[in-house]
């Protein structure tokens, strides 16, 4: 039975577009009812969200698959942490952030994308294991293994406003808001030109580069904005936990979206956010009964991937499609009656 | 100075124990194209079953390793049988995701198992002391190292370039289509390669229990330094791999020596630059 | 796409809040019950510490309950695994103040997770007594520089490692060139500081000679050994601990190293994880006597009948000797209690005001808590691994015992310049 889905599209009243709506009337209204805790728990989910979003267009988009993304992290939240101990300006330690994680990436970005698969995540591997020996040695700059510690979580400084972040419901409140926008950046991002692009690279490089499109510079733009977004996510990390130590660039802290995006759904949209929610909840839940979460999770990305490949979301896709189907169904037929109702008239 | 040529031997030691672990990585990359991650998880695991034969159980020290390669073989066959088969011909990228997930299972199954405490066995007799060389005493455990790397590169060797079986897999591994097409079972073959990757991991992971202890996260911290061998020498290149074993342990003996500060990023400094310059492994075959 | 993915987020959401967790019922002072959060390294080469320090406030635990719990109200406590990381610990300390409800908080074996959970006390105003971890730093400057009132240190720091070791061996004047393989972190250099610091006021004729570091998790020591061998120290001041102690000193073993020197210092050499990894050496003498360490307590020192009865309760309990992380913990759910009682009330100001002037037996010996670094101040022998026909794997025997007041360090306090 074919379904036509353009029925669907562009209706406000479907069903999805108003979870979406509940689900951002949750988050702002969650501090009302939730305790300092959940709110402490969203902040990381979204941070996780951030960083996974950017690590998705590079891997789920474009098809490289990066193992050294936290080495962007930790640039950011350096960099943010430094200048917020300098100077108590959270809009300028995130900027800071975000920009010093750029440059950097842009940088390795240059000399990795020269390369693919295998190649190109064994050299990410190499490159974020190399900002983590500078994060770990260098004393006096990062504070070697101990990290700089005392950070202040600075008021926002707009031009003729300060806010102070002091409690936790403010932050978050920014947290939220900055994560929202970088959401709605990424969206219209793959959704345009150079979303589309990325796609092409990755379905068939020679294809790409036949139609004239330059493979290197795509993959370079990609692979920036993925440091970007890793910046990012990196520089909200500082003010939340006022520490900042070494193993935040470490490999298996790169592993971290790489999980979260396999557990949402490497070909879709949202699976990255899904997946952050989904591997705190995982570890928060499991953790109750059970000081063994690790086996569990591995467990379930060993299913995930022999089986469901596009994660969560693609699994409750799959059941909910047929139910779609179904209504789509009924209201094509009713309207088949409608309109042959009003023929015969 | 005498003083350089011992911490040069050290490192020679160092090196071939490193050997054993990046022989059956780039083995497995070489033949089935996998870059195992969960590599150092079979080698944890051979040093589990060899400090339970050996340790526990009291037996002879190499029935002990014996049983240990023979144990994380099956493991290999059950991992790449079960599982990893199922996803070749679809995009690499899931391979390397399942073997990471194999590495979560493994850390917390021997927790479960063993619990989480460090164990050590007692060191075999016969690999304890010294003889004097350069005027210092070298242990014989170390020198028992060098002497069993190179008998593993010379089996090796002989394995591959002069047997029928070794021939086989080097042809599987230049051209999988064509192995198939002259009626080579290649499923079996890679199975076969797997295990004998996994056989060597566990080698490594059973030969460092006499002085090493056993505990989760053993594996991870050598993985790393298998993988930047694997890398220098080239994936899939033995050869390469062997002498790249040869430069990240005596260079980072030399590291301990002369600049301890740098030695963790300057290692992967040559990592990136090998791949940068010449991804195929500055040994081409 | 994206719209499926928002559906499946309130889904998931729902879900998360139907998944049950506590309910409650009363006691003397208005709560259900006292709950205490505990924290070590269960996961790692080190899991044995966190082990540990869950054993031992277990048991604490139960023996308080048993008796009545404190003024009536019982003890209820939740364990996590800090994983030796700071970004962990923080985490489940945020967690276990806001939403599980703990009123006080045991353990962490980490130096970097101390320092980092230090301010985060502070802005949570619980309380947490730390058992393991070491670094001075943390009452040094935490407690005494800035004035965070919720540390509370059961343990002994760096101290014990440091000065002890130039204590015992400024008397050995054939003893003069010294070595180190030291941990290569904040309580590796910091220790070596102090050491080299404090033997150079009596011995203004010693010499440091090499220095040879290795990072967490080194498996394999031999360079380092081999380094620090070629410069021919006296002596070799040791801080890698637990499994990384074990190793060292079997590939120092094997590389002569026990022949040529007239001492080696291993700081946490007592401890029982390390004692039973040695026990083959220790039986057939292979150190030659040359082995010193010490701990931050040790099972068979001070040789009272509280110590010992500890001892057999523990064994019982859980099979195994007490680590000092176990008998620290223990005895931190103790002073919790005198604090609490004194104090009746479970308001972090009121007991920190109950804490002043108390002096309370533990197994360990006598504590006296100093009010300027929020310190309980307790002496730990030294001594040499032996074998003793009463116990199954070595003890420290040789023991030299040192007055607290002559190691601990006194406010005011200059900060240790940590050079490597």
């Amino acid at each position: 039975m074919r379904v036509n889905r353009s029925a669907f599209q562009g209706r406000l009243t479907s069903p999805a577009a108003w979870a979406l709506c509940a689900l951002l009337l949750f988050l702002f209204l969650q501090p009302a009812f939730a305790g300092r805790y959940s709110l402490y728990l969203t902040i990381h989910i979204l941070i996780l969200s951030i960083f996974a979003l950017g690590f998705n267009l590079l891997f789920g988009y474009t098809g490289l698959l990066s193992f050294g993304q936290a080495g962007f992290f930790a640039v950011g939240a350096y960099v943010c942490a430094k200048i917020l101990i300098a100077v108590p300006s959270l809009l300028l330690g995130l900027v800071g952030g975000v920009l010093g994680a750029g440059i950097v990436a842009a940088f390795l970005g240059f000399l990795s994308v020269r390369h693919t698969r295998v190649y190109f995540s064994m050299l990410t591997l190499a490159f974020g294991m190399m900002i983590y020996s500078i994060a770990w040695k260098w004393r006096d700059v990062t504070g070697g293994d101990d990290g700089l510690v005392g950070i202040p979580r600075a008021p926002l400084e707009l031009p003729g406003l300060s806010l102070s972040l002091a409690t936790m419901e403010r932050y978050y409140y920014v947290v939220l808001v900055v994560s929202l926008l970088a959401i709605w950046g990424m969206h219209r991002l793959v959704r345009s030109p150079l979303g589309l692009t990325l796609q092409a690279l990755r379905d068939s490089e020679t294809r790409a580069a036949f139609a004239g499109v330059s493979v290197r510079a795509y993959r370079l733009i990609a692979f920036t904005i993925a440091g970007l977004y890793a910046g990012l996510a990196g520089a909200l990390l500082p003010p939340l936990e006022n520490t900042v130590t070494p193993p935040i660039a470490h490999w298996s802290y790169s592993a971290e979206p790489v999980l979260a995006t396999l557990v949402g759904g490497i070909h879709t949209f949202g699976g990255p956010i899904v997946g952050s929610f989904l591997l705190y909840m995982i570890k928060d839940i499991i953790v109750r009964f059970t000081q063994y979460w690790l086996i569990w999770l591995g467990a379930i990305v060993v299913v995930l991937v022999l089986g469901f490949r596009g994660g969560v979301v693609s699994i409750i896709e799959q059941a909910l499609q047929p139910r779609l189907a179904r209504r789509v169904e009924r209201k094509a037929g009713t309207e088949r009656k409608a309109a042959a109702g009003r023929k015969t008239k | 100075m005498d003083n350089i040529a011992f911490q040069g031997l050290i490192g020679l030691s160092l090196a071939m124990y490193l050997w054993l672990l990046s022989a059956g990585l780039t083995i497995i990359f070489g033949v089935l194209g996998v870059l195992n991650f969960a590599h150092g998880s079979l080698y944890m695991v051979g040093a589990y079953l060899a400090f339970t034969f050996y340790g526990l159980l009291g037996l002879p020290f190499w029935v002990a390793v014996g049983l240990s390669l023979l144990g994380v073989g099956l493991l290999g066959i059950i991992m790449e049988r079960g599982f990893l088969s199922r996803l070749y011909g679809i995009d690499e990228a899931y391979q390397l995701l399942l073997t990471f997930g194999f590495i979560l299972i493994l850390d917390d199954a021997v927790k479960i198992i063993w619990g989480g405490v460090f164990k050590i066995p007692p060191i075999p007799e016969f690999l304890d002391g010294a003889w004097s060389l350069l005027g210092r005493p070298f242990p014989v455990y170390n020198t028992f190292l060098i002497g069993i790397g190179l008998v593993v590169a010379v089996l090796l060797w002989f394995l591959f370039e002069r047997t029928w079986w070794g021939r086989t897999v080097r042809a599987t591994a230049s051209d999988r289509e064509m192995a198939n097409a002259i009626g080579v079972n290649v499923p079996r073959i890679f199975t076969g390669v797997f295990a004998l990757g996994a056989m060597l991991a566990a080698l490594g992971g059973a030969l460092g229990t006499p002085v090493r202890v056993v505990a989760p996260g053993i594996g991870a911290a050598m993985i790393i330094q298998a993988f930047i061998i694997t890398v220098i020498g080239g994936l899939g290149n033995l050869k390469g791999a062997f002498v790249g074993s040869l430069i990240v342990g005596i260079l980072s003996a030399y590291g301990t020596l002369f600049f301890p500060v740098f030695e963790l990023f300057f290692i992967f400094v040559i990592m990136a630059v090998v791949l940068l310059i010449r991804p195929q492994g500055l040994f081409t075959r | 796409m994206k719209r499926w993915g928002g559906l499946t987020f309130v889904i998931l959401i729902l879900a998360w809040f139907a998944v049950p967790d506590r309910a409650s019922a009363q006691c003397q002072l208005g709560v259900p019950a006292i709950k205490i959060g505990v924290q070590g390294a269960a996961s790692g080469p080190h899991a044995d510490y966190g082990r540990q320090i869950e054993m031992g406030a277990t048991m604490a635990l139960e023996e308080i309950n048993a008796a009545g719990g404190i003024l009536g109200c019982k003890l209820e406590m939740k364990f996590m695994d800090d994983e030796n990381r700071a970004a962990t610990g923080v985490r489940n300390a945020r967690y276990l103040v806001t939403e599980w409800g703990a009123h006080f908080m045991v353990g962490t074996d980490s130096s970097g997770v101390a320092m980092a959970m230090g301010p985060v006390l502070a802005e949570l105003k619980r309380i947490h007594f730390f058992t393991h971890a070491a670094t001075h730093r943390l009452t040094e400057e935490l407690v005494a520089g800035k004035g965070i009132k919720e540390i509370v240190r059961v343990s002994v720091p760096i101290y014990q490692d440091a000065i002890i070791a130039a204590l015992i061996f400024k008397d050995r004047p054939e003893i003069k060139r010294w070595a180190t393989i030291g941990a290569d972190y904040e309580y590796g250099y910091a220790s070596w500081s102090l050491f080299k610091d404090t033997l150079k006021k009596y011995r203004p004729d010693v010499e440091f000679v090499a220095t040879a570091w290795a990072p967490f998790l080194t498996l394999d020591f031999s360079p380092h050994i081999s380094a620090v061998m070629a410069q021919k120290p006296d002596a070799i001041f040791s801080t890698p601990w637990a499994g990384e102690a074990v190793m060292l000193l079997r590939q120092a073993l094997i590389q002569g190293v026990f022949d040529q020197i007239h001492a080696w210092w291993q700081a946490m050499g007592g401890s029982v994880d390390v004692l039973e990894g040695i026990t083959g050496e220790v039986q057939r003498d292979r150190f030659k006597g040359a082995l010193w360490a010490t701990a931050r307590y040790i099972h068979n020192w001070p040789d009272t009948p509280e110590n010992k009865a500890f001892i057999e309760r523990f064994k019982k309990r859980w099979v195994r000797f007490p680590n000092y992380s176990a008998e620290t913990t223990y005895s931190a759910l103790f002073i919790m209690k005198a604090a609490v009682e004194k104090s009746r009330s479970l308001d972090t100001a009121k007991v920190i005001e109950g804490l002043k002037g108390m002096q309370i037996r533990n197994p360990g010996g006598l504590r006296v808590f100093r009010a300027e670094d929020h310190q309980f101040i307790y002496n730990v022998p030294a001594g040499r691994p032996v074998m003793d026909p009463k116990y199954p794997i070595p003890v420290l025997g040789d023991l030299r015992v040192f007055d607290a007041k002559d190691y601990y360090r006194h406010p005011p306090f200059t900060p240790v310049v940590v050079t490597k």
